[in-house]
């Protein structure tokens, strides 16, 4: 696509106050009426905005030398655990680590918030202490001000999209896509959508290392792809880093996700140059285009089943429909603020106060995201299976108690004729029935049955026979269907043979 | 609208709502109860036409009450993510045309679901 300007000419209409920017989600408009040709003659910047939490976030602190020095082995700031494999004073705390005592309720991230925001911060270090670094032991207050450099720096932030999150289970699971209620009873999705910066530049032909950004309301850059950067899935990332004494507690606030841990919230635009038309069509791309998975999130594994392909219009709305059920849906991100973001870096351009910049190397395009590669695999429930016994509810007591013995097994699943799972009994049930004199299956058998999936790893199988203090799931599909049996004695046996 | 009462540990055995329901004749309906060694907190619905006489007939008779504000969002902590939206049971919270949070603190019963979902933990009850 041939180029109609350089970013060269649009700094100098920015500095001139001549530059014509809109949002992209004002673009969105503009490419549907004028099309994206006209709109590329009329448009020079597009201004577009994230506000989610990331996770992979952090930042580095030089904390200058005290008399006598010290060459900290262990540091805290207000009592969480910063990483300190690096000079004498020097330190990278991370949004994910968490006070020891206030586990899920204040972590890394909240620290940052609360330096940026002005309030001081309890440092304490200890030390082998060594010829140089004599000093063991140091204790003191710190704002922001008194740090030489606080740099935030996240390997991976601004995901071009992102899954949708719900729950098959029955019971409530939580994640860090947050609280997802059980049997499909909400859903989470995280990205801006239209906003998002990397949809509105798919081929990374502008966004690449070197550029300036919005971040955390301040000043930042894009140092290096993210990591898991995965272009030919549109699931790119950026790597970002950025001075915090210049960002504001309302663009990075800490946050807690109960049952997953803590994050911290980054706010982050970055402007597209129209260089030519097909950047002007590209950042016209609407939330309808914008694709996302929804997810089963009660499926503990790398690959979670993907239950349907939804887009970020749908999600918008509030409801998605999944089978016959309409789900509520919401984001984890925030979409006002991001609207926010993209307004303020609009204003900052129009005002002369911020200039574009080419990158110095573009993102890759064609790097892939492996998994971990791993000694050993765990074994699938769907692997280590046995058959399941099966009754019917209208046997009685003594049929059951054959099956028991012929099939020298300790639970019978009681099924409907399409072999969905009714109930299970035990051989201790059977016992029961003979002492206190019951014959009908159904008052005995449990109805509430803990059961596994097929594709649940052997771990979670064990978690969930521990948790509930039971010795067998029935491993059922998504119709509730039996498809086997997982027993203790059968994970025992695993255990044993390594 | 949404009475709170908070009943000290001597009184917690009285039929102080039953007597304030016949001497009023209002249909008041009590979305929560509990009880623990503290004392008793109950959620109530009262008339909207019958609030004053009823929490004046409650304080005379020796309980803490609170009218209206029964759950609050903090503005300068909540980052508007809606999060909470999808666990309302009552449709309490809502998207505003911006997708700035809305409440209707009329229609929340204190179920508390949303309380450890927010990621900022914005919501007070």
């Amino acid at each position: 696509m041939e180029n109609i300007r350089t970013i060269e000419e649009i700094n100098d209409k920015i500095k001139k106050g001549d530059a014509v920017v809109v949002t992209a989600e004002e673009m969105v408009d503009i490419v549907k009426e004028k099309g994206s040709k006209v709109a590329a003659k009329e448009i020079d910047v597009v201004t577009t905005g994230t506000f989610g939490a990331m996770c992979s976030s952090g930042a580095f602190f030089n904390f200058g030398h005290s008399d006598p020095p010290i060459k900290m082995e262990k540091l805290t700031l207000n009592g969480i655990e910063a990483y300190h494999g690096n000079a004498a004073v020097d330190c990278y705390l991370g949004v994910t680590k968490m006070h020891p005592e206030r586990r899920f309720e204040y972590g890394g991230g909240h620290v940052i918030e609360e330096l940026i925001s002005g309030k001081e911060i309890e440092l304490e270090a200890t030390a082998y202490g060594t010829d140089c670094y004599p000093r063991k032991f140091l204790k003191t207050i710190l704002t922001l001000d008194d740090l030489n450099q606080a740099i935030l720096c996240n390997p991976r932030n601004a995901y071009q999209r992102y899954a949708t999150a719900t729950n098959s289970s029955d019971e409530i699971i939580y994640t860090y896509m947050g609280k997802l209620l059980p049997n499909y009873g909400n859903a989470t999705y995280s990205g801006a959508g239209s906003l998002s910066p990397l949809s509105n530049d798919p081929d990374y032909e502008t966004i690449g290392i070197g550029n300036r950004i919005f971040l955390g309301g301040g000043i930042g850059y894009i140092t290096n792809e993210g990591t898991q950067h995965d272009p030919k899935n549109k699931l790119g990332t950026i790597m970002v880093h950025g001075d915090l004494k210049q960002m504001k507690p309302e663009f990075l606030k800490g946050a807690s996700f109960t049952g997953y841990g803590t994050s911290i919230y980054v706010g982050l635009g970055i402007p597209i140059p129209i260089l030519n038309e097909g950047l002007a069509k590209k950042t016209g791309i609407s939330d309808e285009e914008i694709k996302s998975n929804v997810l089963d999130y009660a499926v503990g594994r790398r690959s979670r089943p993907v239950l349907k392909e939804t887009n970020y219009a749908e999600l918008k709305s509030g409801k998605v429909l999944l089978d016959d059920k309409e789900i509520p849906v919401t984001p984890l991100s925030s979409i006002k603020e991001s609207v926010e973001i993209s307004n303020i870096l609009k204003k900052w351009i129009e005002k002369g106060t911020f200039f574009l910049t080419a990158p110095v190397e573009r993102l890759s395009r064609d790097r892939v995201f492996k998994p971990l590669k791993v000694a050993s695999e765990i074994p699938l429930a769907k692997e280590i299976m046995d058959v399941a016994v099966t009754c019917k509810l209208s046997d009685d007591i003594d049929t059951v108690a054959k099956k028991i013995i012929d099939e020298n097994v300790n639970h019978v699943a009681v099924v409907d004729e399409d072999y969905r799972l009714l109930g299970i009994s035990t051989s201790f049930d059977i016992t029961k029935a003979v002492a206190t004199g019951k014959t009908k299956l159904s008052d005995i058998m449990t109805k509430n049955v803990i059961t596994t999936k097929p594709e649940d790893s052997v771990n979670i199988c064990a978690k969930k026979l521990e948790e509930h203090d039971i010795s067998a799931l029935p491993v059922v599909d998504r119709d509730n269907k039996i498809l086997g049996i997982v027993t203790s004695e059968k994970i025992s046996s695993l255990l044993g043979k390594e | 609208m949404k009475v709170a009462l908070r009943i000290n540990t001597e009184k917690v055995t009285d039929p102080i709502i039953s007597t304030v329901i016949l001497e009023k004749k209002a249909r008041i309906n009590i979305l929560s109860a509990q009880v623990d060694e503290k004392g008793g907190k109950v959620l109530l619905e009262v008339p909207d036409e019958k609030t004053e006489e009823i929490v004046k007939a409650f304080r005379d008779s020796g309980v803490d009450v609170e009218v209206g504000k029964i759950i609050e969002i903090l503005k300068d902590k909540c980052v508007e993510c809606g999060h909470c939206i999808t666990l309302c049971p009552v449709d309490a919270i809502f998207f505003e045309k911006d997708y700035a949070i809305g409440l209707d603190e009329n229609k929340c019963i204190q179920c508390r679901a949303c309380l450890d979902c927010c990621p900022t933990r914005a919501i007070k009850l």
